[in-house]
């Protein structure tokens, strides 16, 4: 038997209390873990962009649009290796109204070779580009909605509305060669829509522009350069660097990220005064034999030790036990839904490993500081005093 | 014989005599606050205990014997007055050096036993030696060994709450044992027993004090225990009488 051995046993002294301050120290952990890994999965966009992708949109609102002929013009320009273009359509399966998931309509001969992170092979992509009505789809979407390669499919648009629905046919899948791409994306020709158009004022206009540059560590300086083309056209634009673009739209929802964050360290807060709150409990109980132990020759260090000890047990349990449990959760269940659900926001939602270890120091970490006061409060406690206090 | 001489043997004669004296409490005064009021409990008490005595202390309740006992035993300290034990002054000590002696020289036996519920007989009779550097094989050998002399070797891996109060009490002994400490002060260590257990535990006490030595101060209610010291003192209004 050794002084820590000691304070681990009188952890599970009382089965029930211990089971269930484990419990909350693990969901406490368990839910720091999810919020870190939301705020990671929103993020991971920005993390993971591509370097060497300049994105050009209206200098208002990423919402207008930019003339068709500016592609040209950007394609033109200096360091520009290629260039494409694309329009959100904002398409829905009326079949399957609750059903999102990102439809674009990019240009068929350029879209797949700049955004070469979505992986479509060379017969998919000669069939997409041979059908003015194909569509190329993410392959978790196609999964999700049980559409295969030569399936038709009607799509509603609350942006290009017109007479019946929009018809397509399935040319086949792309996957995805990095973690932050949406697997769920349906890709169609721009020239169907455009030639489909009936608004005048949405014609030959384009979302946004993506070029690929020839040097990455410039993407900014070529960015401000092709803003420079447009500055005495009709429309003045933006370009950034696809981690700027992409950070752009996180602007949008700081304020949620910000209230993941606060609420994580209050989630830590809980935990610490909940494992403060057993462990005094425990402290008050015991009084008697803290006095004991004084009385037979230990010192104030050594109550310090047992006490604290017994906390960070109780922490070291607690955080294994939750993060034990949130791999499963999030791997196995909530994190596939999400990818499969909302791909557009949370394209990779898993843990990340460094976050996980992180709540399990934390849960040790705030286990031996929720013990503090209790332990000081005991170790000081003259051994006739700790011997007369009755619980 | 010259008076050099004679002065010598004095002074010789006066340390042996100071040698067999183990406790020397001497115009030791302790004064509590209650309620705003301050309650002399001990007035200026002096006492003698020599080594390998076993004294009973007895008195009424609120006597102050044991109060008494505490600062014989360095788990109070004196509101004046001085309190030697072995030749050390313990109402000097700080508290970590007070602790430490404690852990050396004293051997408590309480009322209610006082054994730590998630531990077993062993394991209870172990636990001052983790103080100590015995390796943790000699702990082992050592506490059992004590368990032995209380009688209780075949209950080492039994809990507390799996023996008889007797049992338990004898348990505690064998804790304030095992540390071959050069007191034992025993606070009613007879008070939550029944007879024949208190016999018992009473004659394991006489055993240590004549067949080991042991020095016990005992403080005690009951007359029939009292009887077994070979010194009984009584303490009443915080005084000897």
């Amino acid at each position: 038997m050794t002084l820590l051995g000691l304070a681990a046993r009188n952890v599970l002294r009382n089965k029930v209390r211990a089971t269930l301050t484990v419990l909350g120290v693990a969901i406490s952990v368990l839910t720091f873990v999810l919020l870190r890994t939301v705020v990671g999965a929103w993020t991971a966009a920005a993390d993971f962009a591509v370097k060497d992708r300049v994105v050009t949109r209206h200098k208002v609102t990423f919402v207008m649009t930019l003339p068709r002929r500016y592609v040209d013009d950007v394609r033109n320009a200096p360091h520009i290796r290629a260039a494409t273009w694309a329009n959100w359509f904002g398409g829905k399966d009326p079949k399957h109204e609750s059903e999102f998931f990102a439809t674009l309509a990019g240009d068929s001969k350029t879209f797949f070779t700049v955004y070469d992170d979505m992986k479509v092979d060379k017969e998919t992509l000669e069939r997409f580009q041979q059908d003015p009505q194909g569509a190329i789809v993410g392959d978790v979407l196609a999964k999700k909605m049980g559409w295969k390669a030569g399936d038709k499919v009607l799509l509603a648009s609350s942006i290009y509305a017109k007479e019946g629905d929009w018809e397509f046919r399935i040319a086949g899948t792309y996957t995805a060669t990095q973690k932050s791409v949406d697997r769920s994306t349906f890709v169609f020709h721009w020239t169907y829509l455009n030639d489909g158009v009936s608004i005048p004022g949405l014609k030959d206009q384009v979302g946004w522009i993506v070029s690929r540059v020839d040097d990455p560590s410039q993407a900014a300086t070529i960015g401000v350069t092709l803003d420079k083309l447009f500055d005495d056209k009709e429309v003045q634009t933006l370009s950034q660097d696809e981690r700027s673009f992409n950070s752009s739209f996180l602007a949008s929802v700081s304020a949620i990220l910000t209230a993941f964050d606060i609420i994580s360290v209050v989630i830590l807060a809980i935990m610490a005064l909940l494992l403060g709150n057993t462990i005094a409990m425990g402290v008050r109980e015991r009084t008697t034999e803290y006095g004991v132990l004084k009385a037979i020759g230990f010192r104030n260090g050594h109550i310090v030790l047992f006490i604290v000890g017994e906390s960070t047990f109780v922490g070291l349990l607690g955080g294994l036990v939750g993060v034990l449990a949130s791999y499963p959760i999030v791997e196995r269940g909530l994190g596939r839904f999400l990818e499969e659900n909302m791909g557009a926001f949370f394209p990779f939602f898993r843990i990340n490993p460094l976050a996980a270890l992180f709540a399990f120091v934390l849960a040790l970490m705030l286990g031996a500081t929720a013990a503090a006061i209790p332990a000081l409060t005991a170790s000081r406690l003259r051994p006739i005093e700790a011997l007369r206090r009755v619980a | 014989m010259t008076a050099a001489e004679t002065k010598a043997e004095t002074k010789a004669e006066s340390k042996a005599e100071a040698a067999e004296v183990l406790i020397s409490v001497r115009g030791v005064v302790k004064t509590y606050e209650r309620g705003g009021e301050t309650l002399r409990v001990l007035d200026g008490l002096d006492l003698d205990v020599k080594k390998g005595a076993f004294e009973a202390l007895m008195g009424p309740s609120g006597s102050g014997k044991s109060t008494l006992l505490n600062l014989i035993a360095g788990l109070d300290r004196p509101t004046a007055g001085t309190i030697t034990v072995g030749g050390k002054r313990i109402d000097e000590l700080g508290e970590s050096a007070l602790a430490k002696w404690r852990g050396d020289t004293i051997g408590f036996v309480f009322q209610s036993f006082n054994l730590l519920p998630v531990l077993t007989a062993l394991e209870n009779v172990t636990l001052p030696l983790l103080l100590t550097r015995v390796a943790a094989k000699e702990r082992e050998a050592r506490a059992t060994t004590a368990l032995r002399i209380v009688g209780l070797e075949d209950r080492l891996h039994h809990y507390p709450r799996q023996l008889s109060g007797g049992q338990e009490q004898r348990v505690a002994i064998a804790r304030a044992i095992v540390n071959d400490p050069a007191l034992i002060v025993a606070d009613e260590p007879t008070g939550d027993l029944d007879r024949k257990s208190a016999e018992d535990v009473l004659s394991l006490l006489e055993r240590l004090n004549k067949q080991l030595g042991k020095t016990i101060v005992m403080v005690t209610h009951d007359p029939a225990a009292a009887e077994r010291a070979s010194i009984v003192r009584r303490l009443d209004k915080g005084q000897l009488q």
